[in-house]
């Protein structure tokens, strides 16, 4: 049925509600990337046969639904339990017919089920505590590809006022007024793009949602385009209107298929419900949306390159001195915007500019969504109020460092983000606290490592990944970005000479200025911060070939602290070489260091933080091996080292996993 | 034949006041004015691309590449040589070195800004930058048969698919803007060799000079087989004016 008029979306809407009053109680279970991974699709198949063997599928007002992220990506498979508010963790398929049948029906709290016994309510969770849901409001109460349940949870609302009573100056004032910064990277104020835009000359202009999201690790994206897809359109839909575009593109990266999915079907469905197309709701504006698949290269995610690759040119970065909302898809005023940008338009149309900036810090409005990941002990989508210090995120979403270890620092902001460490974690994460820091916002990816992750190692591989993700286009990025890994990889296998870190920061602080686009311009930001803050490993591994981590292979060796050692021989059974040996059940085992190969296997393997790398001995043989300095012309070292690059690349493109997940293969 | 006025800018180049007109170039602002900027990339008939950075100046305190920043408001204030210019255009020319390190414009350059290359970079000598004059020159011409393919360091100039490019002409555009002579033909009186491709050479069918390759005039809409030379063609457009009737000469005013 075709909505001709807004009040016909108003009125769906309260139809919506009250029929949505005849549940008593439904289950929902996560569909987000990560709990699918962890089998929710099973879960959900079995509850759903549990329900309906128990009879209460599509009546007795029940149901089991599968619904969009929930966050607590590290727990899943979710099920959140409504009315209750109840959020089970780590659900199987086996536990599907007493879910059903306790929780379902008789509405009985299954405790076993719960992540805390002591803690049923998913809002007392520490994960969710210091959240605040904008974004991810829907999901967990709405099915995604559902617009009427998009509707129902308020969707809509805006456009229907939009078209009714505010008119297309009033929707841009509305965003300019609420100081909404974008959250694909920059914080560019949102509202000077719109004014520029509506303002701009030219009878064709076009809308662009940036989904292309190519931060290893990260995925807030992906989950808002696969959990929540109505809302990047109806933003986009509100956008178009605002500057007068009759057309419109969402850019989604080629390797999420689910997004490009749902995006379709809810383009298609708000066309057939007269939300898009021709004469939306009645009121004679027109705007045709469209997805767009990306072909998967990293620099694509970048205004320019998107927009080179809409045209069907080779994704590449143009130089700009004009903004695009004056020329920019086929050379014609163009907003773009990244999908989280787009998706908190709605709500500031409906609610208004000041409710928006009442949420947030001080220029730093609304929310952001942060992809926590890393070694934490809780991983997953965080939403946050802008502001909130990275520790409430780390320590209190998170949960702090995992047993047995501490936290060292946390990358920001995707691979050309920076790292903080510990003593910084009372830092406001806003555009403006963390770029003072020498770090971005990026688009809110956070990778927590802890004292197993060397920080020379972190800048080696972003810098590894942001130079096989260079286009190649200028100089300085196609060529610096290769000396500066080769430096790296020098000093990550012991091989660093005198001046090299001094070098690195000269290169590095040189490439930010001259690069040609934002890839180059800040993929130093990793070697820099890292410079910045951990400058005693850097020099540690300049000076002394040590590596204090046990990261880096051959640049330390392990030393057992025998009073924290409680005897677990964990450590010997996961010794590839052999060379920790148990002796006796009471004495720590000892470690042979003529057989270790200084892995670090058995540092990862410690629960109670009994192992530490200390320095190697210099012994006649290995003093020789390392006074040898490589030579320019040693080309299969050169070959070496572009081959761990070469890994590194193809490692975190295909599975996007951070340097955290990528360690400790042996 | 200068710009109507109200499309003028002004503002200062090294201090001194200067007026062009809107959306001028930079470089093109600075040379016009007597001051001299470094360029690799940039080929005065070519469409600026902005990716060897070497053109690097200051407007308004931060770096931007001179070639294709477009002078688009009064009171543009630019540098051309400081500290901080001289510091990235050693850095551009230490990396450009790694690839032509024999390169006499490079070595000028790099004794000029005081560099060298560095020795970890070694090992990729093929004397190509990567500034694409070649590949907007082929464009140009009409063939797109070159392009730069492939991404960060391994990119390099190449036909389709790394074959011989079936749409080259052999025209020898490419060769002739390449600033370090790294795109390489041979060619004898009747013939020439190109990315890899064998062409014969045309000769002028009044002179006997060699006017192209058969592709290459066919290209220009030109008979394959016979046309004439540059020269031989204006002798004879020549020839064919004084022939024509007086009243068929195009009049003027
Ligand atoms: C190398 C590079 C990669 C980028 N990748 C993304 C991306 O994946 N998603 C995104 O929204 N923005 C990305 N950006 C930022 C975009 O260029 C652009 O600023 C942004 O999409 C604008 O939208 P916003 O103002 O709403 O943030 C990237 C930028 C660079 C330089
Ligand atoms: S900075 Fe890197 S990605 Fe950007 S244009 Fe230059 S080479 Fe390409
Ligand atoms: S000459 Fe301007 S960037 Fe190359």
């Amino acid at each position: 049925m075709r909505l001709d008029n807004p009040a016909a979306a108003d009125e769906l809407r309260t139809r919506l509600i009250n029929e949505n009053k005849t549940f008593t109680r439904r289950l929902w279970v996560c569909g987000g990337p990560g709990c699918l991974a962890a089998g929710a699709a099973g879960v959900f198949a079995a509850l759903a046969d549990a329900v309906a063997g128990l009879g209460l599928a599509g009546s007795a007002g029940m149901s089991c639904e599968l619904s969009g992220c929930l966050g607590l990506c590290e727990k899943g498979p979710l099920v959140q339990v409504e009315p209750e508010g109840w959020l089970y963790a780590k659900v199987t398929p086996a536990d599907a017919p007493e879910i059903a049948l306790e929780t379902l029906s008789k509405g009985e709290l299954i405790v076993r089920l719960l992540d805390d016994p002591k803690i049923p309510l998913k809002d007392d969770h520490p994960f969710y505590k210091p959240q605040r849901r904008l974004i991810m409001s829907r999901m967990g109460r709405t099915r995604p590809d559902s617009l009427e349940d998009y509707v129902a949870a308020g969707g809509y609302s805006a456009l229907s006022k939009a078209l009714s009573e505010l008119g297309p100056g009033e929707v841009s004032r509305r965003v300019e007024a609420s100081g909404l910064r974008g959250r694909g990277g920059g914080g560019f104020p949102a509202g000077r793009k719109w004014a520029a835009c509506r303002s701009a000359p030219g009878p064709v202009k076009y809308v662009v949602a940036n989904g292309d999201e190519g931060d290893p690790g990260a995925f807030m994206n992906r989950s808002l385009m696969e959990g929540d897809p109505f809302s990047v359109v109806e933003g986009m839909t509100l956008g178009a209107y605002a500057v007068g575009a009759a057309e419109g593109f969402i850019y989604v990266r080629h390797e999420y298929p689910l997004s490009v999915a749902r995006l379709k079907k809810a383009v298609g469905t708000a066309e057939e419900r007269g939300l898009l197309g021709e004469n939306i709701l009645g009121s004679g504006f027109s705007f045709k949306l469209r997805t767009v698949e990306g072909g998967g290269a990293f620099v694509c995610g970048e205004s320019t390159a998107l927009m080179a690759s809409i045209e069907g040119r080779e994704g590449q970065p143009r130089v700009k001195y004009v903004r695009s909302a004056e020329r920019g898809l086929w050379d014609r005023p163009t907003l773009l915007q990244n999908v989280e940008s787009w998706a908190n338009v709605p709500a500031i149309v409906a609610e208004g500019p000041e409710w928006f900036k009442s949420i947030g810090a001080e220029g730093n409005p609304g929310t952001k969504v942060f992809s926590l990941v890393g070694q934490v002990r809780r991983s997953g989508l965080v939403e946050t109020p802008l502001g909130t210090p990275v520790g409430t995120l780390v320590d209190g979403a998170g949960g702090g460092a995992r047993p047995g270890r501490t936290i060292k620092a946390v990358q920001t902001g995707g691979p050309s983000g920076g790292c903080l460490p510990r003593e910084k974690f009372d830092l406001p994460l806003d555009f403006d606290h963390l770029p003072a820091a020498g770090t971005i916002m990026g688009s809110g990816g956070l990778i927590v490592m802890d004292d197993l992750s060397c920080m020379v190692d972190v800048a080696r591989y972003f810098t590894g990944f942001l130079s096989g993700e260079s286009c190649g286009k200028c100089a300085p990025c196609r060529e610096g970005l290769t000396l500066i890994g080769r430096i790296l990889d020098d000093l990550c296998r012991g091989r660093g000479r005198r001046g090299d870190v001094l070098e690195l920061a000269s290169l590095g602080e040189t490439l930010s200025r001259t690069a040609l686009c934002g890839l180059g311009q800040s993929a130093a930001n990793p070697l820099l911060s890292t410079i910045r803050y951990f400058a005693e490993e850097y020099r540690e591994h300049e000076e002394e070939g040590f590596c204090r981590s046990g990261r880096c292979q051959g640049m330390f060796v392990p030393e057992i602290d025998a009073d924290a050692c409680r005897r677990c021989f964990r450590c010997a059974k996961v010794c590839p070489a052999r060379a920790a040996t148990v002796k006796s059940k009471r004495e720590p085992p000892e470690i042979d260091l003529g057989a270790c190969v200084s892995c670090g296997a058995c540092l990862a393997e410690c629960r109670f933080g009994a192992l530490r790398a200390a320095p190697k001995k210099k012994t006649g043989e290995t003093k020789a091996r390392e006074s040898s300095k490589p030579t320019p012309d040693d080309s299969s070292e050169a070959a070496a080292g572009r081959c761990s690059q070469a890994e590194a690349r193809t490692g975190s493109q295909k599975e996007k996993k951070g340097p955290g997940s990528k360690r400790r293969r042996s | 034949m200068s710009a109507p006025i109200e499309t003028m800018v002004s503002g200062t180049i090294n201090g001194r006041t200067v007026a062009v007109a809107k959306d001028t170039p930079l470089l093109q602002a600075a040379r016009d004015n007597g001051v001299g900027i470094p360029t690799l990339c940039h080929h005065p008939a070519l469409p600026p691309d902005g990716n060897c950075r070497l053109c690097l100046v200051e407007v308004g305190g931060k770096l931007a590449a001179s070639c294709l920043y477009p002078l688009r408001e009064d009171g543009f204030s630019v540098v051309t040589e400081s500290g901080k210019i001289a510091g990235a255009r050693a850095f551009v020319v230490k990396l450009l070195l790694s690839r032509a390190p024999e390169d006499e414009c490079l070595l000028r350059l790099a004794a000029l800004y005081q560099t060298a290359p560095d020795p970890r970079l070694a090992g990729d000598e093929d004397g190509c930058l990567r500034c694409g004059r070649c590949v907007r020159a082929c464009h140009a011409a009409g063939s797109d048969a070159v392009a730069l393919v492939g991404r960060g360091r391994s990119r390099k100039v190449a036909g389709a698919f790394l074959e011989p490019p079936a749409d080259c002409a052999g025209c020898l555009a490419c060769a002739r803007v390449c600033p370090t002579g790294a795109v390489k033909f041979r060619e004898t009186k009747n013939s020439r060799s190109i990315w890899g491709k064998e062409f014969s050479l045309a000769p002028c069918p009044v002179c006997g000079r060699t006017v192209g390759t058969p592709e290459e005039l066919a290209r220009a809409g030109l008979d394959p087989g016979g046309a004439l030379c540059p020269e031989c063609r204006r002798r004879a457009m020549a020839g064919a004016l004084l022939a024509l009737p007086e009243n068929a000469a195009p009049k003027r005013g």
